[in-house]
């Protein structure tokens, strides 16, 4: 990335998941060993009412805010701090865009970082998770 | 299992998590990152990798040394409750590393009984973990709400 062309106010390049994968979902059930069964099981989800199309994880929503800023800054190395608010529900086959701005550019020993406003939206819909990162730029 | 009252909610403030070791085995990595939609590392190549940032969470919650049905339990709740995430904050000192060992300890810090104009009664939990590495420096700080709706208070 060229960062002398940073500066408040520069959009972050736009990160799309172009349909959210109920088979992920199930990788990261195991993977986390999580019981909840609204992420694998549509026959819970029916018998709770919620249709039949899984919930995404919040932390598999909240990986892609992370995808999103460091590819930009430069790699998964550059992340120094995400924080975020769990707005909504994300279901399988989702089309999802995490966008991003620039609200803050500061020097912390010695290395220059980026305070960025992040969203995370169902594309045309709302927005499921919204936050801030900084990350190094290199 | 009925909710808890206010008062039980502040006697489990303070309440440390057994705590425990997490390592970043090098399968793990590779399945989060492509589950993640991350470039998963090389399983072949020799030389130190970073680990995806998600595994300061993964990490945090896998080895505070109790499941989440435990905890959900600590607070007078279960899975079929529909307990959710409210807020997450990662803090990062350094990247984690792929074949990395992390101490995690931790434990409650906050609760709270509110009440939504549309959601009814429900609880807002605060509880963190610290990450360290094998050397005993500070890698990452995982701080964390959860939301468990009390339909019976």
């Amino acid at each position: 990335m060229s960062t002398p062309t940073v500066e408040v106010g520069t959009e972050l390049p736009a990160y799309d998941v172009p349909s959210v994968s109920a088979e992920k979902m199930k990788t990261m059930a195991a993977l986390l060993s999580d019981p909840t069964p609204i992420h694998w099981d549509v026959e819970t989800l029916r018998a709770l009412g919620m249709g039949d199309r899984p919930v995404n994880q919040g932390p598999l929503n909240m990986g892609y805010v992370m995808n999103a800023v460091t590819a930009w800054a430069g790699g998964p190395q550059s992340l120094r701090r995400l924080r975020v608010r769990f707005l909504g529900t994300v279901l399988a086959g989702q089309h999802l865009r995490v966008r991003g701005t620039v609200s803050g550019l500061r020097e912390e020993d010695g290395a220059r970082l980026a305070d960025c406003d992040v969203v995370l939206e169902v594309v045309d819909g709302d927005a499921v998770v919204s936050g801030s990162a900084t990350v190094v730029l290199s | 299992m009925g909710s808890p009252t206010e008062a039980d909610l502040q006697t489990v403030v303070g309440r440390r998590f057994p705590g425990g070791t997490y390592t970043v085995e090098p399968w793990r990595a590779w399945l989060l990152a492509d589950t993640v939609l991350a470039e998963p590392p090389s399983l072949r190549d020799p030389a130190p990798q970073v680990a995806h940032p998600l595994f300061a969470w993964m990490a945090a919650t896998g080895a505070m040394g109790l499941t989440w049905d435990e905890l959900f339990a600590w607070f007078g709740a279960t899975a079929a409750d529909g307990p959710v995430f409210g807020e997450h904050e990662t803090t990062l000192h350094r990247p984690l590393r792929v074949g990395g060992t992390y101490r995690v300890t931790g434990g409650i810090e906050s609760a709270a009984r509110k009440v939504g104009r549309r959601t009814g009664v429900f609880d807002v939990v605060g509880y963190a973990m610290d990450l360290h590495d094998e050397g005993g420096a500070p890698a990452a700080r995982c701080w964390n709400s959860i939301v468990f709706p009390r339909r019976d208070a």
